[in-house]
């Protein structure tokens, strides 16, 4: 019995000794040239040209090659071809490559990049929200709106009405291990390509177009990333082109890394957004209509955006039924780094939409947020009643989301239920309330978020992975599938999986690098989707070969347990059944493929169901803010979360603390700051702060909500790596509770909620 | 890095001689100046490393006045504790990295707006001392970056008149935990000083309201009722004027009460 065991990282020694590879890590062969781009001072503007004199001077030097050099231009983008390696005319952000430099050392490229000078005509920069939308600048041919109903009879009938707006700020992935990437020229064109990236399939097809080869010459590894958060799905692209480019014009291996000050201009952020609201009500705080605009700060390129923007929609419901509804989204063409893909796609930003309308309903009110959101919640699935008095049965049902989605396994009624009696909610809603009645100056908060998080690419065609197995005759095992690691632990559930197939320790499976010469067209591993899809697929694989192991056996009832087989009542080693399966020429390799079942989605219509299912959660976190000076601190949080039955419940733990932390870092201290000109002025830890190990709640108390899959999934367990994400949301909202004690008006509060914002909220609600 | 030449007197005389040379600069610990140097904001010719005058090391108390070396790291200044209110400011500066090898006199010597020493001298009413001449605190502090040091001039040490009761408080930006306000609050017989870093546009300057109303009262309390004007605050990437002018006062009234 492997799966469900609480192993720790198949790589954690590694990682803690530091002998774990990354790319940087790999010893280059001897001539390895390196690279480095030199980078536009300007938002937007023509280039006229560029003197590389002295670069082309500067020691080590082997070449220098700028818009001018290379034709046709390779594209990085992921989506519609509007993100060119090397800027061709029209500088678009401050911060794009404007020409790349080849040199035999990392430093003597970025000395030469230095030397680089660029005529540039500046050009009105489109920075903000604002001047985005007085430019009509946007992707997506304008606003998409995806609505139920039309919410303004609702809004006009409902007895009271508010509106408003929250601010949420971007944030840097800060991915330990900077972007990088390692080109080995192979004999007659060919490519190998070592890269750091989410996503070896798309390295392999973007590599393989600028090239001008067939997919076929290009094989793309990846071992291990040290953190990707989604700021590795499209971001490697463009390291990995410039290396495989320079390594076919000079035949020689040539590297690329990111220094941390050029990776934070360069690469896309999370999108920073605001989400405007008006919301009708009754005296409940039961939501009558809702009319949301999604203002979404895209960038220069299209990049991942509009699933981005899409998934916001999609999450703009978070646990709640919404009966009238329409969301408009518009995605903002700006000249700023091309935001991407981050941990929760979109839906971090949907979800904070509403859980601040409920806030805001609730103060309305003056009632307890959380019995706001429990009069909301979508229907709890059958087998389990929600707390509270029985609801009329005449009622119509309260299950079906504004795309069109039936929720038919919603469990926050319970599992909300069981976090307020874990933490003891209400005694500490009495405590605080006694606190900040006594307390002139440390004011406490508590705020409780659930998360309702659809789980699948909403791209249907990507919810597909496969799988490639070998049983050796030994009878140990190499496991490989198209996920990658990135610190997650993916492998190691993955290799739970297989083991558990065959019956043997986890000592008997190899993990092997994610190789596109191994396992073909794979999907990012994103969307929390690593597990359901390459578990399954390895599964399938397991099961090929046991099958043929089986029918050799002769006996259908043949068990795989414990190391060893059992069948026609013999129990024999496994290595020693594989080992006279091959000398009967038994076919002991196989691979496996998996697609999502049941999901079909129509983006133009905004209808269908494009999740397989929810994963759910719920935190409580306290808080004490210092109304001096807006200091704070978060004090306790208790998190019950759902991920169905674990395939490790250490893994899925670490994911759901670290998720947390992330996302309450999002919210509360991780602030990226543009000037006027639109240069980032927050570009390295010195100006960005992140939370560290001593940000985390001095107490963090995490429990696996007791539930399996109700979809067969892979041991019907459930995706894990974003969902937590969004229950970093509690601290912001604990921190409004805090700030609300101070005063009578609803503190509105902008994400993330610095220091200085929480003072500037907290003299506004005592105004 | 470039070339350039390094010289290690072993006395202040010839520290001073060589100062004298073409493009000299004076090296402390190198916490500020090394990084300066590998960016190219300065590129001097010569380095004269302080760090072997064994003159300049040290840390000597006579009655009330306590004498520091100008190569004295901050670290021990820190292990000191003849001023606890000094010992403890020196114990907050950077990591331990940056105390083990940053010194009081290059700290003060280059007069960052965000150092932390400044707010000590000058809320101690402190005497530089330099190979040529002594020059009382309220003297030396000339704004951001600058200082009454003449070229070529060493601070030698540095003497502090131990006050009855001090006490420092850095309010941090979180990334760099370089402070965004730190006030230096010292009572003495004579009065009370308080000097405020971090803040100003003008360097480390003495919040003089406050100084009459603590000589009056020393006591938290004391500084209800003033502010402190906005006007001449750094706004930045991690705080207003307005923010910096709202946290000074905070942050003495949280200095007067730890030294109470």
């Amino acid at each position: 019995m492997s799966v469900a065991k609480p192993l720790p990282h198949d790589a954690a020694a590694l990682h803690v000794t530091g002998a774990a590879r990354y790319v940087d890590d790999i010893p280059t062969p001897k001539g390895t040239l390196h690279i480095a781009f030199a980078l536009s001072d300007v938002a937007h503007g023509r280039l006229n040209g560029l003197d590389l004199t002295a670069a082309r001077a500067a020691q080590g030097v082997h070449g220098v090659w700028s818009g001018d050099d290379i034709s046709p231009m390779p594209d990085c983008s992921p989506s519609v071809h509007d993100e060119p390696l090397l800027c061709t005319g029209e500088v678009q952000f401050l911060g794009m490559p404007l020409c790349m430099i080849v040199a035999d050392s990392h430093l003597n490229a970025r000395r030469a990049a230095a030397l680089v000078r660029a005529d540039i005509t500046p050009a009105q920069a489109i920075l903000s929200i604002e001047d985005a939308m007085a430019a009509k600048s946007w992707f997506d041919g304008g606003p998409r709106v995806y609505a139920r109903g039309d919410p303004d009879p609702a809004l006009k009938a409902a007895p009271h009405r508010l509106t408003g707006a929250i601010e949420m700020g971007a944030q840097e992935h800060f991915y330990l291990e900077g972007q990088a990437a390692l080109a080995l020229p192979q004999e007659g064109g060919d490519m190998v390509v070592h890269s750091s990236t989410q996503h070896p399939t798309e390295v392999q097809h973007k590599v393989a177009h600028a090239l001008g080869v067939p997919m076929h010459a290009v094989r793309v590894e990846v071992r291990r990333m040290g953190g990707g958060f989604g700021g590795k799905e499209s971001q490697a692209n463009a390291l990995a082109i410039a290396c495989a480019i320079a390594a076919a014009r000079t035949g020689r291996p040539c590297k690329m890394r990111y220094d941390r000050d050029d990776d934070f201009m360069v690469t896309g952020k999370r999108h920073d957004a605001r989400v405007a609201y008006e919301v009708g009500f009754d005296d409940d705080g039961r939501l009558l209509g809702v009319r949301f605009t999604h203002f979404v700060r895209c960038g220069w390129a299209q990049d991942l955006s509009l699933p981005v923007a899409d998934r916001a929609m999609l999450h703009a419901d978070n646990a709640y039924f919404l009966p009238a509804v329409e969301i408009t989204s518009y995605r903002l063409r700006t000249h700023t780094q091309s935001a991407t893909a981050f941990r929760g796609f979109g839906g971090p930003q949907g979800m904070l939409g509403i859980e601040r309308v409920i806030e805001h309903v609730a103060h309305h009110l003056a009632r307890d947020p959380l019995a706001v959101r429990r009069v909301n919640f979508y229907d709890e699935a059958g087998g389990a009643s929600p707390p509270g008095p029985p609801r009329d049965i005449s009622e119509p049902k309260r299950n079906t989301t504004h795309y069109g989605q039936e929720v038919s396994d919603f469990c926050l009624g319970g599992l909300v239920a069981d976090l307020e009696d874990r933490a003891g909610y209400g005694a500490r809603r009495e405590a605080v309330d006694a606190w900040n009645a006594r307390e002139p100056i440390l004011k406490r908060g508590l705020g409780l978020t659930p998360v309702k998080f659809g789980i699948s690419f909403t791209l249907t065609h990507l919810n597909q992975a496969g799988a490639l197995v070998h049983v050796y005759q030994d009878g140990s095992v190499h496991l490989n599938h198209g996920g990658t690691e990135m610190g997650q632990g993916l492998f190691q559930k993955v290799a739970q999986v297989a083991a558990h197939r065959f019956g043997v320790g986890l000592e008997a499976i190899k993990i092997t690098a994610t190789d596109t010469g191994k396992v073909p067209n794979t999907s990012a591993t994103a969307a929390s989707s690593g597990s359901d899809l390459n578990g399954m697929a390895v599964q399938v694989a397991c099961d090929k070969i046991k099958a043929a192991i089986v029918d050799w056996l002769g006996d259908p009832q043949a068990r795989f347990v414990d190391g060893m087989v059992i069948a026609k009542g013999e129990a024999r080693p496994f290595a020693e059944v594989v080992n006279a399966a091959y000398q009967a020429r038994v076919p002991l390799s196989a691979t496996g493929f998996y697609k999502t079942p049941d999901i079909a989605w129509d983006r133009d219509k905004g209808q269908g169901r494009p999740f397989y299912y929810f994963a759910y959660g719920a935190a409580l976190t306290e808080v004490v803010v210092d109304t001096l000076t807006g200091e704070n601190r978060i004090l306790r949080t208790d998190i019950v979360h759902d991920v169905g039955a674990s395939l490790n419940p250490a893994l899925d733990v670490g994911q759901i603390e670290g998720g947390f932390v992330q996302g309450a870092g999002w919210l509360t201290m991780e602030e990226l700051v543009w000037d006027d000109a639109g240069r980032l002025r927050t570009h390295a830890p010195s100006t960005y702060k992140i939370p560290a190990a001593s940000d985390r709640p001095a107490e963090f108390n995490v429990h696996l909500w007791d539930g399996a899959n109700r979809e067969d999934t892979v041991y019907r367990s459930k995706a894990v790596g974003e969902p937590p994400f969004m229950l970093g949301m509690s601290a912001l909202m604990a921190l409004s509770d805090a700030v609300a004690a101070c005063g009578d008006r609803f503190p509105a509060l902008d994400a993330p909620a610095t220091p200085e914002r929480l003072l500037a909220a907290i003299e506004a609600v005592r105004a | 890095m470039y070339n350039f030449d390094v010289v290690t007197p072993n006395t202040i005389a010839e520290a001073a001689a060589a100062m004298a040379g073409d493009e000299a600069q004076a090296l402390g610990g190198g916490q500020t100046l090394i990084p300066t140097l590998k960016q190219r904001l300065a590129s001097p010719n010569t380095l004269v490393s302080l760090s072997g005058v064994s003159e300049m090391q040290g840390i000597t108390k006579s009655g009330d006045t306590l004498r520091i070396g100008g190569a004295t790291t901050h670290h021990a200044v820190a292990s000191d504790g003849s001023y606890p209110g000094l010992s403890g400011l020196a114990g907050q500066i950077g990591d331990p990295a940056v105390r083990n090898r940053g010194t009081i006199g290059g700290s003060l010597a280059n007069n960052d707006p965000a150092a932390c020493y400044p707010a000590a001298a000058l809320a101690s009413g402190a005497t530089i001392i330099t190979n040529t001449r002594e020059i009382a605190a309220d003297d030396y502090f000339q704004g951001m970056f600058e200082t009454a040091l003449e070229e070529g001039e060493i601070i030698t040490a540095v003497s502090f008149p131990i006050p009855q009761a001090a006490n420092y408080q850095k309010f941090v930006q979180p990334a760099s935990r370089f402070a965004l306000v730190g006030v230096f609050v010292a009572k003495y017989a004579s009065g009370v000083r308080v000097a405020v870093t971090g803040a100003s546009n003008d360097g480390v300057f003495r919040w003089t309201e406050a100084e009459e109303a603590l000589s009056r009262d020393f006591s938290a309390a004391a500084l209800e009722g003033l502010s402190v004007s906005e006007d001449d605050m750094i706004s930045d990437l991690h705080g207003t004027a307005r923010y910096r002018a709202h946290l000074i006062k905070v942050v003495t009234a949280r200095a007067v009460t730890a030294a109470s």
